[in-house]
């Protein structure tokens, strides 16, 4: 009996929710179009909705993400298009299945009628895949992208299209999907671009029952001739030293190629041979060119057994603070052997750099802000899990951090390096899915009073001070028991 | 001052000025030489990079890790399942553990006072640290020779002679790199013992004693050469109680002390090695109770019973050890040991000990090499030391002869050698300084003895340095100045020779400088030149003059480690097998602890044996790949098909039947791998993997082996059950993964040609098919 009456209760629950969750119809979309840019381990994701209000003072507009997209976007940001400031997202708490909404505020209300252009970028992990998943030396690289086909929406949408884009010329096939809202043909292709739609009065879609009822799901098979990367685990360590006025950015980073696998085995012989007819394979990477920043020095490149001699740097000199330049040294980075598809490659790269060059004096907060950057960005490549630690000074107080998006994690603890007496205050931030889009500074203020400057010389004259003393006893103090005659 | 100097000598400075001036010069002078010792050894650092040298200490650096991140019982305790696949190693039970628990200890203590020095940089500085402390051991050693000068010159000496520091450059973590130290000391404590009588230093000398134990399979010389001392003094009758003391307490705190390292364990008791120790301590004991009763007694008669017994019970003593032996309570000699009197014993009977170059007799030049101009003061040192002969001489005398025997045997023990070439030239050069830079000239007429004459009697009369005796007679007395030192003392005994003028000092003391500053330059070029390579990276030119490093090693170690499965075996030879370990991180199946002969030549027949017969022995060894060094490429002559006759020899020591050395030859007797090479060899599994697809590198054009220079032929060989895994850039290292057996049961050969004759019908030809066109 109970049991009967809390299901009853439940689907009284879900009935009432359902049009809250899809309701709000005080919008309407009057063009919803999607641009997909292919690439290797992340693709991103242009959505403009021309949204038109259909009562007055509508603040909220919800966009929704199918349950897929929404796992693998790792980077969401909304603007009002023509504007650079983005909007505030909030992401609506989820129950677990259909689509994830979130909610965008709008800079000002809009009345009735009124229309705006909002212009939805995301960044997508991980939604291709090689295929087919093994390939010889000498075979091309291929991969498949898979989405939903419609643009989900809370609201009616009159027209919307989605356009893939492949940064190479040659797609091999993609799903020529049956749609009801459209007469013409599902999908065209032109060059190296495909176009669903358009696709025309569709309803409401941001629920459970649409994503299965309607959706469906289109893959895109297209060549890529560049290898794709991703680095599964990266550790950076950020150290800030007063005394040796030096920041110094240590990366250990595990770098895999997510190509297809390499089929059959590596022979040396195909792989110089492509060289020397300058044909390297596409899923192979030779090596890496990083942009560091300016007017590092003493770079070093080492893995488990040692020093990787194959590197070359062209240093830039240090930029004045607050100039806009984009003066780089180029770190000309040659792993130990080519990476194949499937194969690792670990290593650490760490480099030290003038703290003038990150951090200064804050007059108004009266303290040190130093700004550490998240990561070096690998074009095209995805992060699948960072640890980013900030070492601060021995004694720093009244520590602020400022970061350009929220981490998963955030923790402070102490580290015991060099002479360290109590040790230093360290920040360790965790994030996962990173892309390039995510290349942000996170800025960290904190006091060090004169009084911990100190620490370290007193620590080390006074260990001195006592091997002096016990030297000085040692010679002095007659310790036999006899005198010698 | 009545008699005449040569040169103007500074008179009116108090004593304490003296002392205080050269025991600070002493020391500046030491802390300099011990720069300049770790300095010469950081060649190595500069010119490639602080990476671990060579093959053993790679295992050791691997063992060090253990000890330092799991801790000492973990360590102490640690079964290896991943060398001697599948027999494992009882690693704990198995090593002198000096090396890695000093690294260890080093680490900590580091670690404690906050400064977290990377393991691996502890084991690449520990061999130049440790020898700043073996010049400053063979400076306490020599000061009990001679004089604190000599010290000084025999603590340079060691600190640069290119024979230790072969051994002891930076990142060469080997057991040499401590234990040179704890020879020299332990020889200083046993000489301080012996002279003084002294039960603390004895037991000092035990001490280090069992340090050296635990650090270095050589000890066996130090328990040799000190019972040797102890005997030649008493056939020299020179017995006395201070003998009796020092080498009492050393013996039995030692021999206590060494029987706690696992790997020693009931040696010191069961082993012939051990028992001329053993021996020497017996009769001792006779001899001091022989003593002791002569003391009492003083019979005539009873001293000839005495005597009569003391042999009767040495012969007593004798028999037992040789009855025990042929019992076999006491192990008799080993292989190691016999090969040290017949160098061809382990050619014949121990092919794997024969096989190590280090273990070939010496080559001439290598002294000069390793040792300049000390070896033309050698002999000159050793008979200085006749002249003396005090106690302690008799043991650089017998230390001299022992060495040099051994050093002419064995390439590598020049190492045990170069110590007392460095003491005996010091002190011969040293002498040949104080004679001329002695101010006085010789006189023709008696002098009157000078009135602050201090105790010359004690000293024996020497033309050349009776200065630096009578210090060491007597406990130098606070005036013992530099005045006395280089003007008075001298005048103490009356000169009838010594050197006139200012121009034969001027010109033979320029001659000393300029061989000095010749063995400085000699000594950096050796160890710039020869010693300083790391051998896992080698080093050549870029053609604008520029460092080029050729690191083949690292790249395919670094392959495997990071893109093959965890447990995935790896089979080469056995030199590799502690490099494999230590970088690739994966099991091998022989590697350099040689203990198990019958595996090492299983993997030798499986290399020199055709496909069919070593595939089934690779998959009983659970073998995934094979992992061959081949040089053909580049030059690179130390690489296996250069070695191949030793996995040959070794084989056939275990399975004569089945592989023969001369089959490996033409019939002429050469050595080749061309056209002309026998079928057996080209049939082998070495050969095959060594110039697989290696023809087509060249396009067409002849195909040149440049290591042997010869040209290989056109045709590569052909594998058909194993497949090319990796090659490195140069090709050095190539690495071979061994087939699955054929899911439909044919062997690999058939399922090959079948898999071949499929793609024949097809138009566009896969590589392999090409290969084989």
């Amino acid at each position: 009996m109970l049991g009967f009456w809390r299901s009853s209760y439940s689907l009284f629950l879900l009935i009432s929710l359902v049009p809250y969750v899809s309701a709000g119809h005080s919008f309407e979309n009057t063009a919803i179009v999607r641009t997909v840019e292919l690439g290797g381990s992340v693709v991103h994701v242009t959505t403009t909705y021309a949204v038109k209000a259909l009562e007055d003072d509508s603040k909220i507009y919800t966009i929704a993400l199918g349950e897929r997209e929404h796992d693998s976007t790792s980077w969401l940001v909304a603007k009002i298009k023509g504007e650079s400031t983005p909007l505030s997202v909030e992401e609506r708490e989820s129950n677990g299945n259909g689509p994830q909404l979130y909610d965008i505020k709008l800079p000002s209300p809009l009345m009735s009628g009124r229309t705006t252009n909002i212009v939805v970028e995301t960044a997508q992990t991980h939604v291709t895949y090689p295929y087919p998943e093994e390939a010889s030396q000498k075979d091309g690289q291929s991969l498949k992208y898979e989405a939903d086909l419609l643009v989900l929406s809370p609201y009616d949408t009159a027209v919307q299209r989605t356009k893939i884009r492949s940064p190479f010329p040659q797609i091999h096939s993609y799903t020529e999907p049956e749609v009801e809202y459209t007469q013409d043909a599902p999908v065209t292709k032109s060059g190296a671009t495909l176009t669903y739609g358009p696709y025309k009065n569709v309803p409401g879609s941001a629920n459970a029952r649409f994503a299965a009822e309607k959706q469906q799901r289109i893959a895109v098979h297209f060549s890529y001739d560049q290898p794709v990367l991703e680095i599964t685990k990266l550790e950076r360590a950020a150290e800030v030293s007063h005394w040796g006025a030096n920041l110094n950015i240590q990366d250990n980073i595990h770098l895999r190629n997510a190509g297809p696998r390499l089929k059959g085995h590596f022979s040396r012989l195909e792989q110089q041979s492509q060289a020397f007819f300058q044909k390297p394979a596409p899923h192979m990477l030779p090596g890496l060119t990083l942009l560091l920043p300016a007017g590092i020095h003493d770079v070093y490149f080492y893995d488990i057994v040692g020093n990787v001699s194959t590197s070359k740097l062209r240093t830039a000199p240090s930029v004045p603070k607050g100039s806009q330049s984009n003066q780089f040294s180029v770190l000309e980075l040659k792993p130990r052997y080519p990476l194949m598809g499937g194969w690792n490659y670990s290593f650490t790269l760490g480099w030290d750099s003038p703290l003038a060059d990150s951090a200064g004096w804050d007059r108004e907060r009266g303290k040190w802000v130093v700004g550490v950057p998240i990561m070096t960005t690998i074009p095209g490549t995805v992060v699948n899990e960072e640890e980013l630690k900030i070492i601060l000074p021995e004694g720093a107080t009244n520590i602020e951090f400022f970061e350009p998006f929220p981490a998963i994690e955030t923790e402070l603890s102490t580290h015991i390096t060099y002479l360290d007496t109590t040790g230093r205050p360290t920040l360790t931030f965790s994030y996962k899915n990173l892309t390039d889009k995510h290349s942000g500074i996170i800025y960290v203020a904190y006091n060090v009073p004169f009084s911990a400057h100190l620490k370290k010389p007193i620590a080390v004259a006074t260990a001195l001070m006592g091997l002096f003393v016990l030297a000085f006893v040692w010679k002095r103090v007659d310790t036999r028991i006899q005198k010698q005659k | 001052m009545t008699a005449t100097t040569a040169y103007q000598v500074p008179a009116n400075l108090s004593p304490t000025t003296v002392a205080n001036t050269s025991s600070l010069l002493r020391i500046v002078a030491l802390a300099l030489i011990s720069g300049a010792a770790i300095a010469s050894r950081l060649f190595a650092v500069i010119n490639f990079e602080s990476i671990i040298h060579e093959f053993d200490p790679w295992f050791n650096y691997r063992a060090t890790k253990v000890l330092a991140s799991e801790g000492f019982y973990a360590f102490w305790n640690w079964f290896d399942p991943t060398a001697w696949y599948p027999l494992g190693r009882v690693v704990g039970g198995t090593i002198y553990p000096g090396l890695m628990a000093t690294s260890g200890v080093i680490y900590s203590a580091l670690r404690a006072v906050h400064l977290p020095v990377d393991i691996r940089n502890i084991c690449v500085l520990l061999a130049p640290g440790f020898s700043a402390l073996t010049a400053w051991a063979t400076y306490m050693f020599t000061k009990e020779m001679k004089d604190e000068s000599a010290g000084l010159l025999a603590a340079a000496f060691i600190g640069i002679v290119p024979g230790y520091i072969s051994r002891s450059v930076a990142g060469s973590y080997d057991n040499e790199a401590i234990a040179i130290f704890l020879l020299m000391f332990t020889f200083f404590a046993w000489i301080k013992a012996m002279k003084t009588g002294s039960a603390f230093f004895g037991t000092i000398a035990a001490l280090f004693y069992f340090y050296m134990v635990a650090a270095w399979g050589g000890y066996a010389f130090i328990t040799n050469m000190i019972p040797l001392h102890a005997l030649a003094l008493i056939l020299m009758g020179r017995y006395s109680s201070r003998l009796y003391v020092g080498y009492s307490s050393w013996y039995a705190v030692g021999t206590l002390a060494s029987m706690q390292v696992p790997f020693v364990g009931f040696q010191p008791v069961r082993t012939s090695e051990h028992m001329a120790a053993l021996g020497v301590f017996g009769l001792l004991q006779i001899i001091a109770f022989a003593e002791l009763v002569r003391s009492h007694v003083s019979s005539k008669q009873f001293q000839t019973l005495l005597f009569a017994s003391v042999i009767g019970l040495g012969l007593l003593g004798t028999a037992a050890i040789v009855g025990l032996t042929y019992k076999g309570w006491i192990a008799p000699w080993t292989g190691r040991f016999y090969s040290l009197w017949d160098t061809g014993y382990a050619k014949k009977y121990i092919p794997i000990i024969a096989s190590v170059s280090e273990h070939q007799p010496t080559a001439w030049p290598s002294f000069f090499m390793d040792l300049q101009f000390l070896i033309f003061l050698f002999p000159a040192g050793v008979i200085l030391c006749f002249k003396q002969l005090r106690d302690e001489h008799v043991f650089v005398i017998i230390y001299a002869i022992v060495a040099s025997y051994f050093a002419g045997v064995m390439v590598r023990l020049m190492l045990t050698l170069t110590p007392v070439v460095c003491v005996t030239a010091a002190i011969a050069f040293s002498t040949l300084l104080d004679t001329y830079l002695n101010p006085e000239e010789p006189e023709a007429i008696d002098e009157a003895p000078k009135p602050e004459a201090s105790t010359s009697a004690v000293a024996p009369d020497t033309s050349s340095a009776p200065t630096k005796k009578q210090k060491k007679a007597a406990p130098p007395p606070a005036g013992s100045t530099l005045a006395e030192l280089v003007t008075k003392a001298p005048g103490t005994s009356k000169r009838k020779t010594g050197v006139f003028g200012l121009d034969t000092r001027l010109l033979v003391v320029a001659n000393a400088i300029g061989m000095l500053v010749f063995f400085v330059w000699h000594c950096t070029w050796v160890t710039s030149n020869a010693y300083s390579s790391p051998s896992v990276v080698l080093a050549s030119s870029n053609p604008d003059g520029s460092q080029h490093i050729i690191d083949d090693f690292r790249e395919a170690y670094y392959w495997l480690r990071q893109n093959t499965a965890e447990d995935a075996v790896v089979m080469s030879w056995w030199d590799y097998g502690y490099q494999i370990a230590g970088m690739a991180d994966r099991p091998t199946l022989v590697d350099n602890n040689t203990w198990n002969n019958t595996h090492i030549a299983t993997v030798g027949k499986a290399m020199s044996s055709s496909e069919e017969v070593a595939y089934p022995i690779l998959r009983k060894h659970d073998v995934d790949y094979v992992l061959v060094i081949f040089g053909g490429l580049i030059g690179y002559s130390g690489d296996d098909i250069n070695k191949f006759l030793w996995m040959v020899r070794i084989a056939q020591g275990v399975w004569p039947d089945e592989i023969q050395e001369p089959n490996y030859f033409t019939r002429t007797g050469e050595y080749r791998v061309d056209d002309q090479a026998p079928q057996t060899m080209k049939d082998s599994l070495m050969y095959k993997m060594s110039y697989y697809r290696f023809a087509e590198l060249f396009g067409g054009n002849q195909p040149t082996d440049r290591v042997r220079g010869q040209q290989v032929p056109k045709t590569g060989p052909t594998l058909d059950y194993l497949d090319e895994a990796f090659t490195s850039e140069n090709w050095i290292v190539r690495i071979y993964q061994v087939k699955k057996e054929d899911p439909l049961g044919r062997d690999l050969k058939t399922a090959n040609a079948f898999e071949q004759g499929k793609k024949r019908k097809r138009t566009k030809p896969s590589p392999r098919r090409k290969a084989i066109a």
